[in-house]
């Protein structure tokens, strides 16, 4: 995709977000969805670089999301850090720990690096839920339930205070959008391209592999690091329950939506998984069985997502449109 | 390209606000509970009541003369994010007038709807949730826990186990309990008082959720051959699984199950295997006979209804859909929340085994009308042994020594 | 001290060769197809509630034996057109695989959830196949684990004689070993992967109505058989018949052991830390080629 094309996707969509609490600043409930719909855009969107451009089939995103939450809370409960430094230092700790990751598992083939960042994923919730991680603060299988509130220039940014901490969310979230577009739009996105058809010839161009992944798995986490952090402040409270298949699979239908590889398309799928999931709560059990549906209908039958057709519908026509005009 | 976003914008928000056809003429009742994932069991015990007390409701008139409407919500697994959501969908958007919740949680639950005024009843039994209810208890003051805490529901068992007409053969316990708040704090208190009297708690077992190989734990068991072996895993399966795997080789010891004997899946399964474990019941009903006509009224409904006997959680489930109800007739208006709060704190409730009231950090903490009942499997069912406070043997059922004991 | 250990070996070998017998069909799938089936918890689970519909409800004549004869050509039937239906149109895509995980993760909560709402979310009971203990000794068994131990280990030599000597076996080694070479001597590739989707089914199935006849049938249990099989296939080595075999044996006394002497709250964090440490030197795990 162009980069104009994805500039003004993006800067609509978050014009859009940005007038949105004018309308609904009053409804906790849709305030809520906005803001979830924020921070799982970037953490699905950190996923969508991994796997789409970088061409790392990692399945650690939510262990490193979750790394992101309790390395913040442990932080300003057990050692009383103020959150703001909490969640960058919890940040830092993500993308170290994604960079200890990426060391082993970067060189192996595809395949394995799910296997690998699969098993940490796993690993996690027996560690957060044992002796060891109460040990360190985690709460055991209770988890945490005082993670204190954001404040920064003497306002406090919580789930009390939906309005300002939205707009702390999205001032987050748009920093974070352009990081990762230049990450896509760089000589790193070029390179991962070259690598992506071919890596063979890209090493012959002195471009290496190894480099260019551990760099973007240590960013990419240290994102995914930092959004987790600022749901732990938002929530206020955390438990092993993110790390549940169920979460993952959500992550995972906003991918399939958007499309791999095809950002921004993943932004759209996250507010259509978000929202979808949302509107199907009440309805119990059958909220999971119809997302499971909806994975296997989209993966069966939409090569690149649920996005990318309709703005090449859409494109398509407005060109038809313009050639019509052109014409009479 | 903007028109892409813009319509996911539009579609979502049209689905946001499409549902909530807001209808005066019924009265909403929010029920979060666990429908999906591991506490999926007691989530349906404490439905079957609440189900009951509606039913009973708007067979007779209803409510101020509207009918109740139950919003439902699947509290799944009482993740953090997943009880918010729920408050906010059913205190926020659908603007229920009292939530019933059973087991919610150990604290964010009391978060979570602490935002709202509604009434919010739930079952957590465990000291972190009163903890959070304590940090605040102005904000948290809508929050009513209808039952005891793990400690002391766990004090009770010891006075249960040390009044038993039995004479242990040495002073050895084991006690294997679950990770979470609930075990471990029934782990704790029983290990503290027990050691207090000269016993030795010869291991502690913490185990997580799914233990379903036990050979391991009761190889160990059978070395120390301890007078009690106390389990508390609110599960069935994990409970079930160990007394089939202890009884081929038991030991001389008293099975006390805590909690665990409540779940519906252990007496269904082992039927009169299970003769002989003893368990207890957190505002309880005793059994096979209730303590007076009324509430055997209840118990034979019950058994029609759902053709099995009375759960743990349904009956104090039931109790305090109908006080609520009581307190929103007393007031006139269910949105006056703080009319009814304050009528269901100071008035309580006449229930069926007498009224109840609800005490220190608004639990309805064990008392006569809402008592901690001790049980032995007998002939397959449930007998209520003792009733608690005060510890006081009930009617004529008396305790039998277990078949494996061997003199 | 040892008769405790002896137990404990005993309650290691058991737990193995149910391990085995689970993770030997994930193995396959993946060694044949180089398709990762994360639905595969769910299938064992549907060994269950099998079970379970034609003894309880319509108390089939024959109990396990007709259960047993039953299930074969049901589960070959369920895997081989879910195979044809929903994996194969995915392998033109070059990042099939990938697509693969994705669609049977989807799949299996797509299963989980059906379970509960068409049985219920409560667990349910099977009858034992066989009740009572033996006595060698001191040590106590049950007939019911030695049962498991015996259909489990038998299943398992029945397959490697399958593998090994049948031209439909040697077909199946022969696509894993080099798909393309296999057919241009003419062994239907399609066919194959099919059957061998068909075969884990079947092997899958057959632990599920096993274990769930000493267990539970629990609509949420398919997540932690997912994890163990997944482990111990990673751990032997992905696509390792023999690799996951070892694996399955030595994390079946890894848990009894740990579980026994530092408690079984260290169990899990062991068996992963153990994988997650292989994977780390040696990534194709105990067995496998890379």
């Amino acid at each position: 995709m162009s980069l104009k094309r994805m500039v003004v996707i993006l800067v609509g969509f978050y014009c859009l977000m940005g007038v949105m609490p004018l309308f609904f600043g009053g409804t906790d409930y849709i305030m809520n969805i906005l803001i979830m719909i924020l921070i799982w855009a970037v953490v699905a969107s950190c996923w969508d670089v991994i796997m789409g451009f970088a061409g790392i089939f990692s399945f650690g995103q939510v262990a490193f999301y979750v790394v992101g939450a309790y390395a913040s809370a442990i932080l300003s409960v057990s050692l009383h850090v103020p959150p703001v430094y909490a969640i960058l230092l919890a940040a830092v700790i993500t993308g170290l720990f994604g960079v200890l990751v990426g060391l082993p598992c970067l060189k192996l083939a595809g395949p394995y690096v799910a296997l690998v960042t699969f098993a940490v994923h796993m690993t996690l919730v027996p560690f957060l839920r044992g002796p060891m991680g109460r040990a360190i603060g985690s709460g055991g299988a209770q988890g945490i339930l005082t993670v204190p509130p954001v404040s920064l220039f003497g306002m406090t940014f919580s789930s009390e205070h939906l309005v300002p901490f939205f707009y702390l969310t999205l001032f987050l979230t748009i920093i974070c959008t352009i990081i990762l577009v230049l990450v896509i739009k760089s000589y790193w996105g070029t390179a991962f391209l070259a690598l992506k058809d071919s890596e063979n010839f890209a090493a012959s161009l002195g471009i290496s592999a190894f480099k260019y992944k551990l760099m973007v798995f240590g960013l990419t986490s240290f994102i995914t690091g930092l959004f987790g952090a600022l749901y732990a402040h938002y929530v206020g409270m955390l438990s092993t329950r993110m790390l549940s298949m169920d979460v993952f699979t959500i992550l995972m239908i906003m991918i399939v939506i958007g499309g791999i590889g095809k950002y921004p398309g993943v932004v759209v799928g996250a507010v259509i998984t978000v929202t979808l999931n949302q509107f199907l709560a009440p309805m119990g059990m059958y909220r999971p069985l119809i997302m499971g549906a909806i994975v296997v209908v989209l993966v069966l039958f939409l090569r690149d997502g649920l996005v990318n057709p309709i703005i090449r519908l859409i494109s398509s026509r407005q060109k038809a449109g313009r050639t019509g005009e052109y014409l009479s | 390209m903007k028109k892409t976003g813009f319509l996911a914008v539009v579609c979502a928000i049209v689905m946001l606000s499409g549902v909530s056809g807001y209808s005066a003429d019924t009265i909403k009742v929010g029920v979060p509970l666990a429908e999906t994932g591991a506490y999926a069991g007691s989530g349906d015990n404490y439905w079957k009541g609440i189900d009951m007390a509606i039913n009973e409701i708007n067979k007779g008139g209803g409510l101020l003369g509207k009918q109740l409407e139950v919003v439902r919500f699947d509290s799944q697994e009482f993740a953090p994010e997943v009880v918010m959501q729920g408050a906010n969908y059913l205190c926020g958007k659908m603007k229920v007038a009292s939530v019933h919740a059973g087991w919610a949680g150990w604290g964010q639950d009391i978060r979570a709807y602490g935002k709202y005024d509604a009434p919010f009843f739930c079952d957590d039994g465990a000291m972190p949730a009163v903890d959070v209810y304590k940090s605040n208890p102005e904000k948290y003051s809508n929050t009513y826990f209808i039952t005891d805490t793990g400690g002391d529901q766990a004090n009770s068992m010891f006075s249960m186990l040390t009044a038993l007409p039995y004479e242990y053969p040495n002073k050895k316990i084991v006690i294997i309990n679950t990770d979470d708040a609930w075990g471990m704090e029934v782990g704790d208190t029983l290990s503290k008082r027990f050691k207090k009297i000269g016993w030795k708690v010869a291991k502690r077992e913490t185990v997580p959720y799914g233990t379903n190989e036990w050979g391991p734990i009761l190889t160990k068991i059978r070395r120390i051959n301890p007078a009690i072996i106390h389990i508390e895993i609110p599960s069935s399966q994990e409970v079930i699984t160990f007394f089939r795997q202890f009884i081929k080789q038991p030991t001389n010891s008293i099975l006390s199950y805590g909690w665990s004997i409540t779940p519906l899946e252990v007496l269904t399964t082992l039927g009169k295997d299970a003769d002989g474990i003893v368990g207890e019941m957190p505002a309880g009903m005793p059994a096979p006979k209730a303590p007076n006509s009324k509430s055997q009224a209840w118990v034979d409904q019950y058994m029609s209804i759902y053709k099995h006997p009375v759960p743990a959680g349904s009956w104090i489930a039931y109790t305090s859909v109908m006080a609520w109800a009581d307190a929103v007739k007393a007031v006139g208006d269910e949105y006056d929340f703080k009319a009814v709060n304050k009528h269901l704190k100071e008035a309580g409730y006449e229930g069926l085994q007498g009224r109840i009231k609800f005490g220190e950090n608004n639990t309805l903490h064990a008392q006569p009308a809402a008592p901690i009942v001790h049980y032995q499997v007998q002939d397959g069912k449930l007998v209520a042994l003792f009733t608690d406070p005060p510890l006081k043997p009930y009617g004529d059922y008396k305790f039998q020594v277990p078949r494996w004991i061997k003199k | 001290m040892f008769l405790e250990i002896v137990d404990v070996f005993i309650s290691g070998l058991i737990n193995g060769s149910v391990y085995a017998l689970m993770a030997v069909g994930l193995t396959l799938v993946y060694g044949v197809t180089k398709a990762f089936n994360f639905a595969y918890g769910s299938f064992y689970n549907l060994g269950g509630y099998f079970a379970w519909l034609l003894l309880i409800p319509l108390t089939v004549v024959g109990g396990y034996y007709s259960v047993f004869f039953l299930a074969v050509p049901f589960f070959f039937i369920v895997g081989y057109l879910l195979e044809k239906v929903l994996i194969a149109p995915l392998r033109k895509y070059d990042d099939w695989e990938m697509k693969v995980m994705m669609l049977t993760l989807g799949l299996s909560l797509f299963m989980d959830f059906g379970y509960q709402s068409v049985f219920g979310p409560r667990i349910k009971s099977l009858p034992s196949i066989i009740d009572g203990t033996v006595e060698i000794g001191k040590v106590v068994l049950f007939q019911q684990d030695i049962v498991i131990f015996i259909l489990s280990v038998s299943g398992m030599l029945c397959f490697g004689w399958v593998l090994n000597n049948t031209r439909t076996g040697m077909a199946v080694q022969a696509v894993a070993q080099n798909p393309a070479g296999a057919q241009i001597v003419g062994i239907p590739k399609d066919f194959i992967f099919a059957a061998t989707f068909a075969i884990s089914t079947i092997m899958v199935g057959f632990g599920g109505i096993l274990l769930c006849q000493k267990n539970f049938v629990d609509p949420m249990g398919s997540t932690d058989i997912m994890i163990k099989a997944w482990v111990i296939t990673a751990f032997g080595g992905m696509g390792s018949i023999r690799g996951s075999l070892y694996a399955a044996f030595i994390l079946g006394m890894l848990e009894a052991f740990v579980g026994w002497y530092f408690g079984m709250i260290h169990v899990q964090i062991a068996t992963l830390t153990l994988l997650l440490v292989t994977l780390a030197i040696r990534p194709q795990g105990l067995m496998g080629r890379e």
